[in-house]
């Protein structure tokens, strides 16, 4: 597995620029901490995985970052409330916050619904493209969530 | 759901109980209920306690953010060469101030600001989840700062870890409380709370926490919308106790703070299944850092 996204990777450094290749490959990479982000034309879209909302249970209040604020890989950007416990969220890649999903502060269970599409929290237009190369792929993401074994 | 294991399960079984970095591929545990797996038990982090007595709301804050940060940066696999942190569960008692949680950040009137003051009490505005309460003398506040991961417990699970632990000192003192899904902390009717929860999670490292009422003066309630629940009113283990003049299971003179803590540290230990030492045996440098930080 680790073998072909090395050979992803190299096929597209060497025939495409990370820019071209953003606009021809719309890639959904995951993160550990189950956030999940989706590229396309250099911006990124980013929200909670199923496995993540699960674990949060019922999610009643969502703290999203300011519309071209810049943050760096890592950085909290918001956070997610459920019962009475507020977890911070994290931008996984660098750049500006291009967008965020207003409807989430009214229907903030969206994300309990649909929480790998209507339930996305922010765009971000990426400053490094080729730091999704970091994070993980759906296969290796799901093998992650399935090592819990229950 | 069962399912087969490798051969590798042997050497997971036995190995360390300390956090370290993860080598790369490992498998990341994650577990989503309190009922967790065998192989999730045997090797959770102990808890070391420690009863602080009254300390002052901004500082107890001000510590937990420092608590919070350096255990972040020590999962992360960095903070070599400064002492290692530990989970512990801070117990303690505040100066009586109104708290809220941060989706009522700027939303409480400058009148109603003024009331709360006006009844003695200071009013801050934090990053935990949950909205407004009181805290102040008679009530028992615990902030357990423990990385819920190595524990396994998904964020709701930690949540009603907490309820369950508190749940279970009442049962001792033989008051019947109970939880509910839709309102987040501890009742012993429909309509009365006698413990609220509201936590801030970072990177899986937990702060905040509950604030159980054991002889508190429940006056202090009056002046807010507790939690901003309408209808629903702020009970305290004395009070019902004395309703319900019924001491089974226990025979315990007092319900105070400190006659609490030791059966909320053990009741903690039980439902969470760690293992609970004072804070002093367990790790006198992680107890170091907190009272430097309490000066």
């Amino acid at each position: 597995m680790s073998l072909r996204i090395l050979t992803q990777s190299f096929i597209r450094q060497r025939v495409f620029t990370p820019a071209f290749a953003a606009r021809f490959y719309g890639t959904k990479k995951f993160t550990s901490s189950h956030e999940w982000i989706d590229v396309e034309d250099g911006v990124g879209t980013i929200g909670l995985t199923d496995y993540a909302q699960k674990s949060l249970g019922d999610v009643v209040f969502v703290e999203l970052p300011e519309v071209d604020t810049e943050v760096e890989a890592e950085e909290s950007v918001g956070a997610v409330e459920s019962v009475k416990a507020a977890s911070e969220i994290y931008s996984p890649v660098a750049g500006t916050i291009v967008g965020i999903n207003e409807g989430l502060l009214e229907k903030p269970n969206t994300i309990n619904k649909s929480p790998e599409t209507d339930g996305w929290l922010f765009k971000i237009k990426l400053s490094d493209a080729s730091e999704i190369d970091k994070l993980l792929d759906e296969a290796a993401y799901k093998s992650l969530i399935e090592s819990e074994g229950h | 759901m069962a399912t087969v294991r490798p051969a590798r399960r042997g050497l997971i079984s036995v190995r360390s109980c300390l956090e370290r970095p993860r080598p790369a591929g490992a498998r990341t545990y994650a577990s989503c209920t309190l009922g967790r797996a065998q192989k999730d038990l045997d090797c959770l982090p102990p808890v070391g306690y420690v009863y602080l007595g009254n300390v002052a709301y901004d500082k107890a804050t001000r510590l937990q953010t420092e608590l919070v940060s350096r255990r972040i940066e020590q999962v992360r696999g960095g903070g070599a060469g400064i002492s290692r942190l530990i989970d512990v569960l801070l117990l303690l008692e505040h100066p009586p101030v109104y708290t809220n949680g941060r989706r009522n950040k700027g939303k409480l009137s400058d009148e109603e600001i003024w009331r709360v003051r006006a009844a003695g009490a200071d009013y801050v505005e934090t990053n935990r989840g949950g909205e407004i309460t009181f805290h102040g003398p008679g009530q028992l506040v615990g902030y357990p700062i423990m990385h819920i991961k190595a524990h396994h417990l998904a964020a709701r699970c930690y949540v009603e870890g907490l309820e369950n632990t508190i749940i279970d000192v009442c049962r001792k003192l033989g008051l019947p409380a109970f939880r509910t899904p839709e309102f987040p902390g501890v009742w012993t009717s429909p309509d009365r709370k006698v413990a609220a929860i509201g936590s801030h999670i970072r990177r899986y490292i937990t702060s905040h926490g509950f604030g159980l009422n054991c002889t508190t003066d429940l006056a202090w309630f009056t002046h807010i919308v507790p939690c901003g629940l309408e209808g629903k009113y702020a009970t305290s283990l004395q009070t019902e106790l004395e309703r319900h003049n019924n001491h089974k299971g226990a025979d315990f003179s007092s319900v105070g703070v400190e006659a609490v803590v030791p059966l909320l540290v053990e009741s903690f230990g039980s439902v969470f299944n760690v293992k609970m030492e004072p804070l002093a045996t367990l790790s006198p440098a992680t107890l170091e850092f907190i009272q430097d930080r309490l000066q």
